[in-house]
């Protein structure tokens, strides 16, 4: 409303054409312009051995991806849940509670693979739908709704796990999980891509083609720009708020078996704090806090400038500290940028 | 107030003189060189269609544009503002159409937002309510100020702006259309105000579409077209017709349209609708007892003060009201209906114009297109899926249908004329194929032109076997533009008018239950009104 408000509100239509400024062209593409920067300077930075660039080497930079494949398949779903102008503080928790439940189906209840993993996801789903309920139909907003969730996800996954990490083993006898869950550690096209960057790839590709084609995406879009005139349009806003929170807690329960795969145990006090590493991947994408406006895209390219940046101060050994203080300040660069986006 | 900029001193300077004022923005010309004035004690009025320059001109002198070319000189003395505080400190306040309140203060909080009054370093609360119940008042307003601004009205919010830029002692009073979302009686309210307000030498410019409130009000009227001064009149004398062709540049022969007047079956009938909310909420009238008929062809109005249950008759029909349980019977075509959505109440054919446009019709950054389609979607497309061309092409179908002016149809909706913004909503609703259509005030804050080419089309659509039910506070478009008019009053239809035989003298009486016995009869067709009721006249 107040950006609006400040431009010329009387002018001819017809013959007003949108002018952007270069750097509001810029500022369009701003999270893949920042990725670049920070790969650029990524290279710049990088420690060689015998000449040759770490930080571009594919061993490294599919590490990258495969490091941030699972706060990046959260960020599609979380990029979701803010676009209605919400937000979710439990995946992390949830991501945890997956994980936990993946260990525990496949080791101890000796489930196959399909079923526990199909399981998990359900658990996910419903403990999305629930929250988004909770907040819909209860009017409690998103943010405490979610807080509550993330502490309840926390808990479930400790009474599930009996507080303890839960080792996979893998093999055919009592106790070992079968052989094809390890498929998450492993890498696919002559070993060069991650499973779980290919997941996240896939999962983000799929979000981005949704989001072009379906009518459920222009009611998301909507229900974030303006929920009571969505509403007045017809649109199904509780059905689709709590759509999306449900999608959000599968994508975060699909986060927690990637994390068991890699991991090899589901551990009940994993991914602590990962709801801020997602909702930062989102914000840097350029998708706004308020709702109604971001994509897809954008949260890709903020996960990985996430994932780039955490490499290059790990590769150059930062002090952990000190990376913290880097990351926050690229946090507020890129929402600086975003004020100078334009509102098309 | 101190009146210490005097009157024998500066007399031969007006109070607030603009002259060569130019404003640029990229190609589009705002302002050229326009020259005008505003005297002590004056009330100047300014017209003009959107687009004509009054809101550039008028945030110039209110100091929210900075950079622009020209003079200001207040009693004669020039002054180049450095921003709206600069400008407030030299005693000219502005009185927004977006009323910036802040919902969840108090009205006296409101009124001294910024400057509070402290005593020893706290808050002293008892002056502040104090002060502003005396400046409410002052202008004749029974607000109690501890009340949080949230829960009043629209017209009584407006009243709460008012006595804040009072309380700024403020020399010139900016208002744009200030009556807006006022009621009849309002508006004689801050009439009586604004001609004190013009005893103790208080500047006025005064920003309004609506002729009559001008010619009752203005001392000196002023029409800006293409950012130029097109005319200036005497409101005495002035006509309609005049003023109409000074803001359009061309003469315009007629602004209402001729109602179709061959109704055909019966599509919507209300008998003895009564909701009984769930929840009480201030200041909200659900309907109690209403009955009203729209025929297929009609255009019916809904008249009646600000608070006689307009607006929360359509939100009913339209499943958007007060939650609770409801009697009487609502008959769509020959099935009782009894939607408890706006999704339901789509489905079933009935469409939904809210009052404010801004609040909850648009998504003020998505595109024209994204929000002319939205209501629409499943026509679009199959499978949930949304055909990007089919799309385009609806919107663009009905971009050109209403002639919506935009560069393109993905420019963001946020940045059209007021007229375009309300033709976007207008135009989302019909893609839904309504059978009958609730409008609630459809032309608040659009400008002349653009009213014209929605009276038209409403007229164009009832041709074609819609039925509009209108919900207005303007009776000339009432009575301009329906066939008849149902009257409500504390949430009841108290009459029914044929505009044909009635005038707004009738409407207005009604409205204020001045009428004999026979008002709480839903009479139909004109009920015979006592002659010599003030006409508040004006537009034909």
């Amino acid at each position: 409303m107040t950006d609006t408000a400040t431009r010329p509100a009387e002018h001819d239509p017809v013959t007003a054409r949108p002018r952007r400024s270069p750097l509001a062209q810029l500022a369009r593409f701003q999270s893949v312009l920042g990725l670049v920067v920070v790969f650029a300077g990524a290279i710049a930075y990088s420690p060689t051995r015998d000449g040759e660039i770490i930080f571009l080497s594919g061993e490294n930079l599919t590490n990258i991806i495969r490091t941030m494949s699972e706060i990046g398949i959260i960020a599609v779903g979380m990029t979701l849940v803010i676009l209605v102008g919400g937000i979710d503080l439990s995946v992390g928790s949830v991501l945890s509670l997956g994980a936990v439940g993946s260990a525990v189906l496949l080791v101890d209840d000796h489930m196959s693979v399909l079923p526990a993993v199909l399981l998990v996801l359900l658990i996910g789903l419903v403990f999305g739908a629930l929250q988004g309920a909770a907040s819909t139909v209860l009017g409690i907003q998103a943010f405490i709704v979610t807080l509550a969730g993330l502490q309840i996800a926390r808990g479930l996954a400790r009474i599930w796990s009996g507080g303890q990490a839960v080792p996979i083993a893998y093999g055919t006898g009592p106790g070992e999980a079968p052989v094809a869950f390890s498929l998450l550690g492993e890498r696919t096209f002559n070993g060069i891509v991650p499973i779980p960057a290919l997941i996240f790839i896939v999962i983000a590709g799929t979000a981005m083609l949704f989001l072009r084609v379906s009518a459920f995406s222009r009611h998301v879009y909507a229900i974030g720009g303006n929920e009571k005139a969505a509403r007045l349009s017809g649109v199904p806003v509780t059905r689709v708020k709590i759509t999306v929170f449900a999608v959000c807690g599968l994508l975060a329960a699909l986060a927690g078996i990637v994390h068991a795969g890699q991991l090899n145990q589901g551990s009940p006090n994993d991914a602590i704090g990962y709801e801020l590493d997602v909702i930062a991947a989102v914000v840097i994408g350029g998708t706004a806090l308020s709702g109604g406006r971001g994509t897809v895209l954008g949260t890709v390219a903020g996960a990985l400038l996430l994932g780039v940046l955490n490499n290059i101060l790990a590769l150059n050994s930062v002090d952990p500290n000190v990376q913290l203080v880097i990351k926050g300040l690229v946090i507020v660069a890129a929402a600086a940028v975003a004020r100078f986006a334009p509102r098309t | 107030m101190p009146h210490e900029w005097g009157t024998a001193a500066s007399a031969a300077a007006p109070l607030v003189a603009l002259s060569g004022i130019t404003k640029r923005y990229g190609g589009v010309q705002a302002c050229q060189d326009i020259d005008i004035t505003v005297a002590a004690g004056e009330v100047h009025a300014l017209l003009g269609e959107n687009g004509a320059g009054k809101s550039t001109l008028m945030r110039i002198l209110s100091g929210d544009v900075t950079d622009y070319a020209g003079r200001i000189e207040i009693n004669g003395a020039p002054r180049r503002f450095s921003g709206p505080a600069d400008a407030q400190a030299a005693g000219i306040a502005m009185i927004p159409q977006e009323l910036d309140l802040v919902p969840a203060l108090s009205v006296a909080e409101n009124v001294f937002l910024g400057r509070e009054l402290r005593r020893a370093r706290c808050l002293d609360r008892g002056a502040m309510a104090a002060q502003t119940r005396e400046l409410l008042t002052r202008i004749g307003v029974r607000l109690e100020p501890g009340r949080p601004v949230e829960q009043l009205r629209t017209g009584e919010q407006q009243l709460v702006v008012i006595a804040k830029a009072l309380s700024l002692n403020a020399r010139v009073l900016i208002m744009d259309e200030p009556t807006s979302a006022l009621s009849s009686s309002e508006v004689d309210l801050l009439f009586e105000v604004t001609r004190e307000l013009r005893r103790d030498g208080v500047g006025v410019v005064y920003i309004s579409h609506r002729m009559d409130e001008i010619s009752r009000i203005a001392d000196r009227a002023t029409v800006l077209r293409n950012g130029r001064v097109a005319a200036t009149f005497d409101p005495r004398t002035m006509t309609t017709a005049q003023v109409v062709e000074a803001m359009v540049g061309r003469p315009v022969q007629q602004v209402f349209s001729a109602p179709g007047s061959t109704a055909g079956e019966e599509l919507l009938r209300v008998t003895d609708l009564t909701v009984h909310p769930r929840h009480d909420r201030p200041g909200r009238r659900d309907p109690d007892g209403i009955s009203v008929t729209v025929r297929a062809g009609e255009i019916v109005g809904l008249a009646g003060l600000l608070g006689s249950g307009r607006t929360e008759l359509l939100e009913t029909l339209y499943g958007v009201g007060s939650p609770g349980t409801s009697s009487g019977r609502i008959m769509l075509g020959d099935r009782e209906i009894a939607p408890r959505s706006a999704r339901q109440a789509l489905r079933r054919g009935l469409a939904f114009v809210p009052e404010d446009r801004r609040v909850a019709g648009l998504v003020l950054f998505h595109s024209v297109l994204a929000n002319i389609v939205v209501a629409s979607l499943a026509a679009v497309g199959r499978f949930g899926l949304v055909s990007g061309r089919r799309e385009r092409r609806a919107a663009q179908d009905t971009a050109s249908q209403l002639g919506i002016k935009a560069a393109a149809i993905t420019q963001s909706v946020g940045n059209l004329s007021g007229g375009n913004q309300q033709k976007v909503v207008l135009g989302r609703m019909l893609r839904t194929r309504p059978r009958v259509l609730l409008l609630d005030e459809p032309t608040r804050g659009v400008d002349i032109g653009a009213k014209a080419e929605i009276y038209q089309l409403l007229g164009a659509l009832a041709r074609e076997g819609l039925g509009v039910l209108l919900a207005s506070s303007e009776l000339p478009e009432l009575i301009g533009v329906c066939d008849r008019v149902v009257v409500l009053r504390h949430g009841r239809s108290v009459a029914e008018f044929d505009t044909a035989t009635a005038g707004e003298a009738d409407l207005l009486a009604a409205a204020m239950g001045e009428q004999p016995a026979n008002d709480a009869a839903c009479a139909p067709g004109g009920v015979p009104q006592p002659a010599g009721a003030p006409q508040p006249g004006g537009m034909p």
